[in-house]
């Protein structure tokens, strides 16, 4: 039923090199020509006609990475940090309100390059009373259900320019982010338990060739499919507490036709993820965690009979301290091994006779960040981090030791934002 | 030097039939979380800029929420496509004029009593515990 509202996943392929240009192109000067227009005061266009909203961000970042292919193979230093979205939302009739934007992205080696439609879709109001709040969402969606993972590439909504990789991992950002299919968001109210959300989606999406290869290796000349995916997810704020916390679970199954002389063969992947996590709201400091394990099970790829099940663990710690009115301090530390029984890589490098070092069983992360408001809709933001390990750099399935030669790694980064 | 005293009030367009609300349904109200009045008919609700010093009284004293907390609510809305944020606006005058055209219109102002504009007809609401 989701075929109906399957929509152009990569616009660039679909329309060219050439009128992907043109797109592109145009969604910046509608961008900057609201921007231009309506300077800081684009509410004048709301309040004429409240039914409509527009909103959109820019953002451009320089990104270098010392030891590893995350943005880009040579280690230079990176200007493959964009981010531009613009998005309207319309209401329809009192229960019926569509709402839709589109994104330009560009982020080297994470993901796939171009312009896609991030969201369009239907916001039916089904059910509401003063205490309950029910909405149907249908269309392309995004995934509600984690901590940041419905706005993961809306630069100033972000604690990080590069999110915890343990938990929004880059390499299968395509399968997390949302997709077309249906959701159910339920808020509920009372006085005693407080507030308490219960989302269920589910959708499928489409997986580039890049993010294939992403996945995969770059040998592989097969496509991934996205089969089935059920996702939801419960949060509880008690009543006046400056506390939320939230569990989560994903189960989605993949399925890999191979291409032309491609080294793997068919087979299929499930995926299932379970997530827990805390968020403290005080006056100047911030506190946030979330953890996660999954389970990923590959069948076939790589032979006939082969099949890999294996339980990957990890997470993150996170403290903001607002330290003037503009200035925000940021220090995180992530922690993830691909497989909980062979916590430090031991076992994959001897089943690979050495040829995946250990290092590629794990990901540890130190960040340090700052982000400086300088205006009311515009915000510098920058980090460094220090990590050790690889387990959460691309390929995933074959991983490249070759190019990837390093334990230790550092990224550091800017990144100059502006919304409305 | 103390600031200068603030006295909040919640203004409502006058087709609204409501005297008063409770904290929790205003922060209902403005969190998005409610949007209906009890007639059935829809909320519209309009804010200050985030940095303005009457929305941070606002949020703090009479919602008890950090402005900060708002903002990360209406910016999940507003980009992920969930729902939307409230109607901003500039000046207290603008939401006072705002308010008063706009059916179904809640909205919050410094000292209502002592700018009466005889133009400008709002209801003040009580706001208890």
């Amino acid at each position: 039923m989701f075929m109906l509202f399957k929509l152009p996943n990569n616009l660039n392929r679909k329309l060219g090199r050439a009128g992907y240009n043109t797109l592109l192109i145009r969604s910046l000067f509608v961008v900057m020509s609201s921007f231009l227009l309506m300077g800081n005061n684009v509410s004048a266009a709301e309040s004429a006609n409240n039914k409509l909203q527009v909103h959109g961000f820019i953002a451009q970042g320089i990104i270098d990475v010392n030891g590893s292919n995350f943005v880009n193979d040579d280690g230079d230093l990176s200007f493959e940090l964009t981010e531009i979205g613009i998005n309207a939302s319309y209401q329809i009739s009192s229960d019926i309100r569509f709402a839709t934007q589109a994104v330009y992205l560009n982020g080297g080696n994470r993901y796939s390059e171009g312009v896609r439609i991030d969201y369009a879709l239907i916001d039916w109001s089904v059910y509401h009373t003063e205490n309950w709040q029910a909405n149907l969402y249908i269309g392309r969606i995004k995934n509600y259900h984690w901590l940041y993972s419905s706005t993961r590439d809306v630069p100033h909504t972000r604690p990080s320019i590069i999110l915890p990789q343990s938990v929004y991992f880059d390499g299968t950002r395509d399968m997390s982010v949302g997709g077309d299919g249906i959701a159910l968001a339920t808020r509920y109210y009372d006085d005693g338990i407080g507030e308490l959300d219960f989302n269920i989606s589910s959708t499928e999406s489409s997986i580039s060739d890049e993010q294939t290869r992403n996945i995969m290796g770059q040998s592989s000349t097969g496509s991934l499919t996205h089969d089935s995916d059920l996702q939801a997810s419960i949060y509880w704020r008690p009543n006046y507490s400056p506390w939320r916390f939230g569990l989560a679970l994903t189960d989605a199954d993949f399925s890999y036709r191979k291409g032309q002389s491609d080294m793997f063969l068919d087979g299929g992947l499930a995926l299932k993820r379970f997530y827990a996590n805390a968020d403290y709201q005080g006056e100047s400091w911030t506190f946030s965690i979330e953890l996660l394990q999954e389970n990923m099970f590959i069948e076939g790829l790589l032979g006939p009979s082969f099949n890999r099940d294996a339980t990957g663990q990890g997470g993150f710690v996170q403290s903001q301290y607002q330290l003037t009115a503009e200035l925000q301090l940021l220090a995180r530390y992530e922690h993830y091994y691909a497989n909980k029984d062979d916590k430090h890589g031991a076992d994959l490098e001897k089943m690979t006779n050495g040829m995946i070092p250990k290092y590629f069983g794990y990901q540890n992360d130190a960040t340090f960040g700052l982000s400086y408001h300088l205006s009311n809709n515009l915000q510098v933001q920058m980090e460094h981090h220090w990590i050790k390990g690889t387990a959460r750099l691309t390929p995933v399935v074959i991983p490249d030791p070759v190019v990837n030669k390093n334990e230790y790694w550092q990224l550091s980064t800017v990144q100059l934002m502006y919304w409305f | 030097m103390a600031f200068p005293s603030h006295s909040i009030q919640v203004i409502v367009n006058k087709t609204i039939e409501v005297s008063s609300l409770k904290t929790v349904q205003l922060r209902r109200i403005y969190s998005m979380r409610q949007l209906r009045w009890a007639d059935n008919s829809a909320i519209v609700v309009y804010v200050l800029p985030s940095q303005h010093l009457i929305h941070k009284k606002f949020s703090k004293d009479v919602l008890h929420i950090f402005p900060y907390q708002l903002d990360r609510i209406w910016n999940k809305l507003t980009f992920s496509g969930l729902g939307v944020a409230p109607l901003l606006v500039k000046t207290q005058a603008d939401l006072l004029h705002a308010v008063s055209i706009t059916p179904g219109a809640i909205g919050y102002v410094d000292n209502y009593t002592d700018n009466i504009d005889k133009e400008i007809d709002v209801h003040v609401i009580q706001i208890t515990k």
